[in-house]
C-alpha cells in the first residue's frame, strides 16, 4: 500500500497531538500534556480511489527547551503546519518554521491548521489574515480537536495535495 | 564468561539492548532480547537469527539513515537520537534512545528503554511550558487592563463632566423648592458615580503599580539609553537564534544620561515591543538596528529594521491601533503596538512608523526629557496615591462633599471672587469649554476661551492672563505641550505664569508628567466647582468675599465648618479634647513655622522636611487642604534637596496658615464650636 510521511510541525501547546488522536482514534482529552521527542502513528485513507497509508509523525512543539531537528523531516511527503488560534505569537512562529522548511527542503505539500476554534471569544487571527494567507497558496483550515471540525478535512487535503504532487 | 554475564545483567536492567549490523539492513541482538522488546516489535522476531529494525519502527528507519552515515564515517563517539516514542500490542508508550556506536569494529545500535526516569523529565517540562502559558497569559491579562484603564479615565469621565457642569451651573440659579431637589438628586448621585468610578480605577491603578513598581526604580527619571541597552541585551539570544543581526547605534553613547519622563520597565516593555514587531518581520541574515537621537526638547527612539517595509495602504494610525491585528503587520494579540502608543502619548509623546529611504522600515517613538521637579498643588481630592495616608487625603479634600456624606452645594454657596481675575481657558471639548467659562463668570471671573495650547501660547503672548487652565489633552498642541513651551520663553524673564491642568488622568505618572511639564497644579474631570475655584484662587490670592447668599451667616460655609468637621471626627466629638488640641496647635505653631521659615533661609534641606513634615502632620487634624497642601510641597522639596521655589511656598503656607488660625480662634468659643459642628443641620 501506498505509505506517504506526514509531520505535524507547530509550536508547543497548539494541539498537534490532540489533532493526530482525533484524526486516529477520535478521541479529544482536555488535560494539556507536552510532548516529548516523536510520536508516530499511521492511518490508512482512501483518497481518488486510492487506498494510502499515511505515517503520521506528530513531533514536540518547538520553543526554548526542544528544537525541532531537520532529520525528522527526512523523507516526509508534506505537513500539517499547526497554530494556535487563540494565541497569535503561534501563528508567526508556525510561518517561521515553514519558511525554514522551505530553505532546507524541496517544495513539500503543506495545510495550515489554526486549531482551537471552539474557543471563539479568544480567537486572535482575524479574518482577512487567513485570506491573505490564502492568497499566499496556503490551504487554511479553522479547526478543533475538541469538536472535530475541520479535522478530516485538513488531512484529506494533504493526502489530496500529496497525491496529486 | 560470568564477568560477561553480569554485565549484560546490569545492562539489561538499566533498560539497555544492544544489537550489531550485520549489513543489508538485517541486525542480530546481542545478550538477552527483554521482554520490552518482544512486546514493541514481537517474539517472533527474534525467533528468527536476525531483525530488520527499519521495517519494525519507522523512528529507527529514519535514524538508521544516520547510524549508517556515522558508522562509516571517521568520527569519534555516537550518533545519538532523539526521544521516541513506541507503542506495544497493548497500545502502552514506551519512551526510547538510540545510538550508533562502533565496539571492537563492529556496528553497534544501543536502545535504552527511558520508562524509569521519563516521568520525571516529562513533569520538568510540562511544569516548565504550563508556566511560559501562564505567563503569556498574565501579559495579555495586563495589557487589557491598562487599556480598559485608559478607556475609562478618556471615556466615561467626559459626559460625567458634564452632567456634573449643567448640575452645578442649574444649582446656582433661583429655583422652586421641588426643582432644587431633584438637582441636589442629581449632584449627587453624579457625585456617587464619580466615586464608583474612581474606585475602579484606583483598584486599576493599585494593581498596576504593584506591577510597575516592582523594582523600585518607577519614581526616577528614568535612562532612555540604559533601557535600550538593557532590551537588546535581553533580546539578542533571540535575535541570534533567528540568524537576525540585533545591534544599538554606534552613535548611542550610554555616558549621555538621557532621563525621559516615564519610567523604566514601561519603557523597555515599548522598546521590547517594538523589537518583537521587527523580529517577526526581518529576513534571516539581515539586520536590526536600536538608537536615540537628541532633538533638544525630547529625545527621539528608533528601531530600524531591513524587512519589506510597511505595506503601502499602512498608516501609523492603522498600524498602532487597538486589536489592529492579523493584517499587513500582524501584531501579538493587536496590542502590543497599541500599548506602545497609549504609553507615549501618555508621557507626552508621540509615536510613528515609516518606510527607511534604503529599505525596511522604522518604528519610532519621541519622548520628552525629564526636567527639574519642582513641587505641585493639586485640587484633586480623589487621588489614589493618597488614600492610603489619613492625614494627606483630608489634606486635598477641597471640596465640601465627603466620600460617606455627598451632599449638593447650597444655591450661591461659594458667592462672588474678591478679585476679578483675568483666565485664560484652553479646552478642546466645546461641552467642558462653556461649562468652566459659564462656571468662572458666574463666579466674577474674566474668561478668554481658546481650543488648544497652540492658541493659548498665542493668546498670552497679547495680552497677560492671571491663571490658565490647561486642558491636558488637545488636539495640534496638547497642555503639556504648551506649559513646556510658556516655561521655556518665561527663562529669559522674571515672569511666572500660573498655569492649572485639567485632567481625567489620576495615576502618580500623570501627576508627574504634570510637574516635569510646569504646570502649577490641576483639577481632576470630572471637577467640582468649589475645587476649581478654589485652586485658582488660592494660587491667585483671589480669596472669596461674601456673596449675596452669604449673608446669611446659616448659609455659608467657611472655611471653619470644615475645619471643625475633621476636628470632630478626629476627636469623636469630644469637645474638651477638640478644644484642647486647638490650644496645642495655635501654642506650637509659630514655632514650627519659625523652624521651616529658618530652614528655608539657611537654605537647608534636612531640617526644611523635618520641620514642614512635623507641621503638616499637625494642621493635617484640622483638615486644611491649603496649609497641608503647602507644608507637604516644602518637605518634598526639603527631601529632594531641591529648594527652588520654597521662598514662595513659604509665604503660601503663611497667610494659609493665618486663616486657618482665624478659624481656630473662631472655634474655640462656645457659640462657634457648636455652630461649626454640625454645619449642615444648620443649613437646614
Amino acid at each position: 500500500m501506498l505509505q506517504k510521511k506526514v509531520c505535524m510541525l507547530g509550536s508547543f501547546a497548539v494541539g498537534k497531538t490532540s489533532l493526530v488522536r482525533r484524526f486516529v482514534e477520535t478521541i479529544f482529552s482536555e488535560q494539556y500534556h507536552t510532548s516529548i521527542g516523536v510520536k508516530v502513528d499511521k492511518k490508512e485513507v482512501r483518497a481518488e480511489g486510492r487506498d494510502v497509508t499515511l505515517v503520521l509523525w506528530d513531533i514536540h512543539g518547538e520553543d526554548a527547551f526542544q528544537k525541532v531537528q531537520i532529520s525528522y523531516l527526512r523523507g516526509m511527503s508534506g505537513y500539517l503546519l499547526v497554530a494556535d488560534g487563540t494565541r497569535q505569537q503561534t501563528l508567526e512562529d508556525a510561518l517561521a518554521l515553514a519558511n525554514h522548511v522551505a530553505e532546507m527542503m524541496e517544495k513539500i505539500p503543506a495545510v495550515l491548521v489554526l486549531n482551537k476554534c471552539d474557543l471563539a471569544a479568544q480567537w486572535e487571527i482575524e479574518p482577512d489574515r487567513e485570506a491573505r494567507l490564502a492568497a499566499d497558496g496556503w490551504s487554511v483550515f479553522r479547526s478543533s480537536a475538541k469538536t472535530g471540525e475541520s479535522v478530516e478535512q485538513a488531512f484529506s487535503q494533504l493526502t489530496l495535495a500529496m497525491l496529486r504532487k | 564468561m560470568a564477568e560477561n554475564s553480569i554485565f549484560e545483567s546490569y545492562l539489561a536492567e538499566q533498560g539497555y539492548v544492544l544489537f550489531e549490523y550485520l549489513g543489508g539492513g538485517e541486525f542480530r541482538a546481542l545478550g538477552s532480547y527483554p521482554n520490552w522488546c518482544k512486546s514493541i516489535w514481537g517474539a517472533e522476531s527474534i525467533r528468527q537469527k536476525t531483525l530488520r529494525l527499519a521495517e519494525l519502527s519507522p523512528f529507527l528507519e529514519n535514524f538508521l539513515v544516520d547510524a549508517d552515515a556515522f558508522w562509516n564515517s571517521k568520527r569519534k563517539g555516537a550518533a545519538n537520537s532523539p526521544v521516541w516514542i513506541e507503542r506495544d500490542f497493548a497500545n502502552h508508550e514506551t519512551p526510547l534512545e538510540a545510538w550508533a556506536a562502533r565496539l571492537e569494529g563492529k556496528k553497534i545500535l544501543i536502545v535504552r528503554n527511558l520508562s524509569s526516569s521519563f516521568a520525571e523529565r516529562q513533569r520538568l517540562f510540562q511544569t516548565a511550558r504550563d508556566s511560559l502559558l501562564e505567563h503569556e497569559q498574565l501579559l495579555r491579562e495586563i495589557q487589557k487592563k491598562e487599556i480598559l484603564l485608559h478607556c475609562i479615565i478618556h471615556d466615561l469621565s467626559q459626559p460625567l463632566n458634564a452632567m456634573r457642569g449643567c448640575f452645578n451651573l442649574l444649582s446656582m440659579e433661583k429655583l422652586p423648592g421641588e426643582q432644587r431637589r431633584m438637582i441636589e438628586t442629581g449632584q449627587r448621585e453624579s457625585h456617587r458615580q464619580e466615586q464608583m468610578i474612581r474606585g475602579i480605577l484606583e483598584a486599576f491603578s493599585g494593581e498596576l503599580a504593584v506591577q510597575q513598581n516592582s523594582d523600585g526604580k518607577a519614581s526616577e527619571a528614568p535612562d532612555l539609553a540604559a533601557c535600550a541597552h538593557q532590551v537588546v541585551e535581553q533580546f539578542s539570544p533571540a535575535f541570534l537564534e533567528k540568524g537576525i543581526r540585533l545591534q544599538l547605534d554606534p552613535r548611542l553613547d550610554a555616558a549621555h544620561g538621557w532621563r525621559v519622563v516615564g519610567d523604566a520597565p514601561r519603557l523597555e516593555r515599548i522598546f521590547g515591543n517594538l523589537l518583537e514587531n521587527a523580529m517577526r518581520y526581518t529576513p534571516r541574515g539581515s539586520g536590526v538596528t536600536v538608537g536615540i537621537e537628541d532633538k533638544v526638547h525630547c529625545l527621539l527612539a528608533f528601531v530600524d529594521d531591513e524587512g519589506p517595509g510597511l505595506p503601502k495602504d499602512a498608516s501609523s494610525d492603522h498600524l498602532f491601533a487597538l486589536f489592529s491585528i492579523g493584517k499587513d503587520r500582524p501584531g501579538k494579540a493587536g496590542l502590543g503596538l497599541y500599548f506602545c502608543k497609549i504609553t507615549v502619548e501618555h508621557w507626552g509623546g508621540s509615536i510613528g512608523a515609516e518606510n527607511r529611504l534604503g529599505g525596511g522600515s522604522r518604528f519610532w517613538f519621541k519622548i520628552p526629557r525629564a526636567m527639574k521637579t519642582t513641587p505641585i498643588r493639586s485640587a484633586d481630592k480623589r487621588s489614589a496615591t493618597q488614600k492610603s495616608s489619613p492625614s494627606v487625603a483630608a489634606a486635598a479634600s477641597v471640596a465640601p462633599l465627603s466620600k460617606d456624606q455627598p451632599a449638593p452645594l447650597a444655591p450661591g454657596h461659594l458667592g462672588k471672587a474678591s478679585r476679578r481675575l483675568q483666565i485664560l481657558v484652553a479646552e478642546d471639548t466645546d461641552v467642558n469649554r462653556e461649562l468652566v467659562t459659564e462656571l468662572l463668570q458666574k463666579r466674577g471671573h474674566s474668561v478668554f476661551a481658546v481650543e488648544d495650547g497652540r492658541a493659548a501660547i498665542a493668546a498670552l503672548s497679547k495680552k497677560h492672563f492671571d491663571v490658565v487652565l490647561m486642558d491636558e489633552q488637545m488636539p495640534g498642541m496638547d497642555g503639556l505641550e504648551a506649559t513646556r513651551n510658556i516655561r521655556q520663553m518665561e527663562r529669559a524673564s522674571e515672569n511666572h505664569q500660573i498655569i492649572i491642568g485639567l485632567t481625567g488622568n489620576v495615576a502618580e505618572e500623570d501627576k508627574q508628567r504634570r510637574i516635569e511639564a510646569g504646570m502649577d497644579g490641576y483639577v481632576t474631570k470630572p471637577f467640582d466647582m468649589q475645587a476649581l475655584f478654589q485652586i485658582i484662587e488660592s494660587h491667585t490670592r483671589g480669596g472669596q468675599q461674601p456673596g449675596p447668599a452669604q449673608a446669611n451667616p446659616a448659609a455659608a460655609a467657611p472655611a471653619s465648618e470644615d475645619a471643625a468637621a475633621h476636628l470632630e471626627r478626629s476627636t469623636a466629638g469630644n469637645k474638651k479634647l477638640a478644644q484642647s488640641l486647638v490650644r496645642s496647635f495655635l501654642a506650637d505653631a509659630p514655632k514650627k513655622i519659625s523652624d521651616i521659615r529658618r530652614a528655608v533661609a539657611q537654605k537647608n534641606p534636612a531640617i526644611l522636611a523635618s520641620a514642614a513634615h512635623a507641621f503638616k502632620g499637625a494642621a493635617a487634624i484640622f483638615g486644611a487642604p491649603q496649609v497641608v497642601a503647602a507644608a507637604r510641597n516644602l518637605e518634598a522639596m526639603g527631601k529632594t534637596a531641591n529648594l527652588d521655589g520654597a521662598e514662595r511656598e513659604f509665604r503660601t503656607l503663611e497667610s494659609e496658615f493665618a486663616r486657618l488660625k482665624a478659624d481656630l480662634l473662631a472655634l474655640r468659643t462656645p457659640s462657634g464650636a457648636t455652630r461649626a459642628a454640625h454645619p449642615r443641620k444648620q443649613k437646614k
